[in-house]
């Protein structure tokens, strides 16, 4: 169990910004949040079991004040589901399990991941992250890029996601983002420019690679922290990854998950390999710090980077 | 090649704890050779597990092996794990009593199989799964007998390399007589890996390393300094022995069937 209140930036140790916490405590609370990891080992294909797992890491975190908890990908299912994902996909605007997280998200924010039986469309089923708030679905987000090659085999039997859509959380605009949409650095992009300063990926990520030469993790925990200190500076976004533990059918998932600041700084790191829970203080005002500091926001022509983006899809096709 | 040996222990030991907890079982089994791959796995499983959740199976036949069973005997009272010693010359002498033969091969698949029938049954008896200790050398060119020495119920060591095991085993401190003897399948007095594979396990590593892991074609290692003749025999003794590696191929003929498009995991609701 680990609890880190952590501060960004020198501002709050100097005794000037203290009092001004102090003066003006209604502000402070609505800039600082306390954010949730919980790197969980779900259960391979048991929702209800793993309804449990989340409903007492919420218990934690809500008993630590945090505004907002972050599961990992697919934290209802577990993740090597093969045909298991038709049968146990759900409709979260029908689910029972989705109706206790929804009770429970009236005390604070949740991001779980789950197999999304689509309302719209039946037959196809997503790869799928929600965002829950004061007993509503603010957002779900459908994986976009599923890996299938190598170990992984998603395509096979995920429909993909079509679009990255940042939305309001009523403290700030937020972007989702599951495992491998990461790793593509559009999709990072898209939420830079509609304006997210809170960019969550959720993830199942095995660690790949004993190379001794990485250090202390394996050789993919080190592409997520890249990726992960690079976005969250570019972006000047708070970066919240949560990647899951434990293994399932030989794999390893790595653990490993971590927050960046808007600077681009390393406010925490979960373990490797092991389960942890930890509630990190955050200050959203770097947000406009950092936005000011390196205004990559601000000179930001996405209809650029869009007609360029037309253009090179026209050519190529 | 160079390992995170930390990184591997941690993640091996997890997984050896995590998956015999799935497995529904709470302790493990492994046949002990007194070789260099059961002693390492020997050594993990008691990280992972403690020695009194670890069963140690020493099966001599005759005196084919007696340095090995001398450094099996060393190994469970090393790590104080529980053992038991089981001849299996009866059963062996009286099937080729019966079917003789001068081919040492076959007696030496016959002798692993009927290792892996006791595993298997002392698996039963104790409600211990079966450690396999099959390392990624022998996965690749096949040397190890189907349904013998390469059936267990998870196998810890498979990705890595028989080197990568050696340097394992001395992170582990394991005995150095077991470090540095030569590796043998035990297959008659005085064989060893590398004489019948017909090539040294750190040149066969590092060319395994280079078509396995960093996905060069034959040709690509030739270039990177490797005799054409020995890398030609690795890809033969990889392509011919990709069937030790798989479930039998099931011929279909319906809308849905086992291996092909019946998919669930191996660990299903754990």
């Amino acid at each position: 169990m680990l609890l880190i209140i952590y501060t960004i930036g020198a501002d709050f140790s100097t005794p000037g910004c203290s009092r001004e916490w102090t003066e003006y405590p209604d502000l402070c609370y609505f800039q600082f949040m306390k954010i949730a990891l919980a790197q969980i080992s779900p259960v391979l294909g048991n929702p209800e079991r793993n309804l449990k797992i989340h409903l007492d890491c919420v218990r934690k975190a809500v008993s630590k004040k945090a505004s907002l908890i972050v599961f990992p990908e697919l934290s209802l299912t577990g993740y090597t589901l093969k045909d298991l994902a038709a049968e146990i996909a759900l409709n979260p605007g029908k689910s029972p399990v989705f109706k206790k997280l929804l009770e429970a998200s009236r005390a604070i924010d949740l991001v779980v991941g789950f197999v999304e039986e689509a309302a719209d469309d039946p037959g196809l089923v997503y790869n799928a992250a929600a965002y829950l708030s004061r007993g509503r679905i603010l957002h779900v987000h459908r994986k976009v890029f599923l890996p299938t090659s190598g170990m992984f085999e998603e395509g096979r039997f995920f429909a993909a996601g079509r679009q990255f859509r940042p939305f309001d959380t009523g403290r700030v605009r937020t972007g989702l983002l599951i495992c491998r949409d990461f790793l593509h650095y559009g999709s990072s992009y898209c939420h830079f420019a509609g304006g997210a300063g809170l960019i969550i990926t959720i993830s199942a990520a095995p660690g790949r690679g004993i190379d001794e030469s990485r250090g202390q993790g394996f050789e993919t925990s080190h592409m997520w922290e890249l990726m992960g200190e690079s976005v969250s500076f570019f972006s000047s976004a708070v970066m919240v990854y949560c990647n899951r533990v434990g293994y399932e059918d030989g794999a390893v998932f790595a653990g490993g998950s971590f927050i960046y600041s808007p600077f681009g700084k390393l406010i925490t790191r979960l373990p490797y390999l092991e389960e942890d829970f930890a509630v990190i203080g955050v200050d959203l005002s770097e947000i406009a710090r950092a936005r000011q500091s390196w205004p990559f926001r601000r000179d930001d022509r996405p209809e650029v980077i869009w007609q360029s983006l037309e253009k090179i899809i026209r050519e190529n096709i | 090649m160079k390992i995170n040996f930390p990184l591997v222990v941690k993640t091996l030991t997890g997984f050896i704890r995590e998956e015999t907890g799935k497995a529904g079982f709470d302790r493990a089994i492994i046949g002990l050779s007194g070789g260099l791959d059961s002693t390492v796995c020997a050594y993990l499983a008691v990280k992972a597990l403690g020695p009194k959740r670890v069963l140690a199976l020493i099966m001599p036949y005759r005196n084919l092996d007696k340095e090995g069973v001398a450094h099996a005997r060393l190994v469970a009272g090393l790590l104080k794990v529980r053992s038991r010693e089981i001849d299996i010359s009866p059963q062996i002498d009286a099937y080729f009593s019966a079917f003789p033969t001068d081919n040492q091969v076959l007696k030496g698949n016959k002798m692993a199989r009927e290792r892996m029938s006791i595993l298997y049954d002392f698996s039963a008896r104790e409600k211990a799964l079966i450690l396999g200790t099959s390392n990624k050398t022998e996965l690749l060119i096949g040397y190890g007998t189907i349904h013998g020495d390469m059936a267990c119920g998870i196998n810890p060591m498979g990705d890595l390399y028989k080197t990568q095991v050696r340097e394992l085993g001395r992170y582990l401190k394991i005995p150095e007589e077991i470090l540095t003897k030569k590796p043998t399948a035990g297959l008659w007095p005085g064989q060893t890996d590398e004489e019948e594979i017909g090539l040294p396990y750190e040149e066969l590593d590092r060319i395994l390393y280079l078509l396995v892991d960093r996905r060069q074609k034959p040709d690509e290692v030739v270039k990177a300094g490797f005799e054409s003749k020995k890398v030609r025999r690795i890809v033969e003794m990889i392509k011919k022995s990709e069937f030790k590696r798989r479930m039998p191929p099931i011929a279909k003929i319906s809308s849905r069937t086992v291996g092909h498009d019946f998919l669930y995991p191996y660990d299903w609701d754990k």
